[in-house]
């Protein structure tokens, strides 16, 4: 490594050894540790425009960005659909179960011209009721 | 001679040519904020950075089905693309330049260190916006998107000591505007 080399890498790559070529860091290093003086003039300067380039932020893409990235890709239909596929067959479902529960409901009604008897009897025994033996036998 | 490693998004970019869902999310996940980025500092403009983020999807999606392993990394590829068409821009503006700071304020008053690192953040934008754009290009590569000097020197189209050029001019640019100088802008080449 030439005290030439060093000073191209560092004004190239900047202080951070990281990002020198690897190939060359080990050897400008090592220059670096037996010319401290020198080299510290020049990790300085380089180290103020690193940390001054570090400060430029890019805010992360917003969702919106994402979703319409997304939207153009070319997804096979029934994998891109699939969730809405299975909720929607939910839906359908549950409403033609609902339907055949009703229509046996009142198909039994008709047939018996008797509406099942009122669980009154769940209502006697309730702790609000009490029930309707005293126990006077016992 | 060895082998040049596996390109680390090979299996994905398959994925996506057989048109599953799943790795288009991890795609975009995994590309979109470097690619915005990129275009952010190539144009110094969020919205046409998002234009060509966009544009650079478009064009992976039509891709896809086609990409061969080998034939250059994908990510290096995809960097081509997105400078591309960050260049077709600055051309376009070449006849207006823009020399006036990006407009990033938000209407939201944020705290007192919110407020001075954007101003920070706009004062490099800014800087970096007024260098000439091919050390422009070589800084954001090898600084920001953290490329090694060789894919940088590769993309770029020329040799790691012509990058190397680039880079030390680009500091030394940016050298001045620090110190408050009006020299920036000077080096074109």
């Amino acid at each position: 490594m030439t005290p030439e080399r060093f000073h191209q890498i560092v004004e190239a790559y900047g202080a951070d050894a990281r990002r020198w070529p690897p190939h060359e860091r080990a050897a400008a290093q090592a220059w670096a540790r037996s010319h401290r003086v020198e080299a510290d003039v020049a990790l300085a300067q380089a180290a103020g425009i690193d940390a001054w380039l570090a400060a430029d932020k890019v805010e992360p893409p917003s969702l919106e960005l994402q979703r319409r990235i997304v939207e153009r890709a070319p997804v096979r239909w029934l994998f891109a659909r699939g969730r809405w596929w299975w909720s929607g067959a939910a839906v359908a479902g549950v409403g033609l179960l609902g339907g055949v529960a009703g229509a046996l409901a009142m198909s039994f009604f008709v047939l018996t011209e008797n509406a099942p008897a009122v669980h009154e009897s769940s209502y006697l025994t309730s702790s609000f009721g009490g029930t309707s033996a005293d126990w006077s036998g016992e | 001679m060895s082998e040049a490693p596996p390109d680390p998004d090979a299996e994905l970019i398959a994925q996506i040519g057989r048109e599953e869902p799943g790795a288009v999310r991890s795609l975009v996940a995994r590309k979109l904020p470097r690619l915005l980025a990129l275009a952010t500092r190539m144009l110094g403009d969020r919205m046409e950075a998002e234009d060509v983020a966009q544009e650079v999807f478009v064009r992976i999606w039509k891709q896809a089905a086609r990409w061969r392993e080998g034939e250059a990394k994908f990510d290096t590829w995809m960097h081509r693309v997105a400078l591309n068409l960050c260049y077709d821009r600055l051309r376009g503006r070449r006849e207006d330049p823009n020399d006036e700071l990006p407009d990033m304020a938000d209407p939201a008053a944020p705290p007192e260190a919110r407020l001075e690192a954007r101003a920070e953040s706009e004062r490099v934008r800014a800087a970096l916006a007024a260098l000439p754009a091919r050390q422009r290009e070589a800084l954001v590569l090898t600084y920001y998107q953290e490329m090694s000097n060789l894919d940088a020197a590769a993309l770029m189209g020329v040799s790691v000591d012509a990058l190397e050029s680039l880079l030390a001019r680009a500091r030394r640019n940016l050298r001045t505007q620090l110190a408050g100088g009006s020299g920036l802008g000077k080096d074109k080449s």
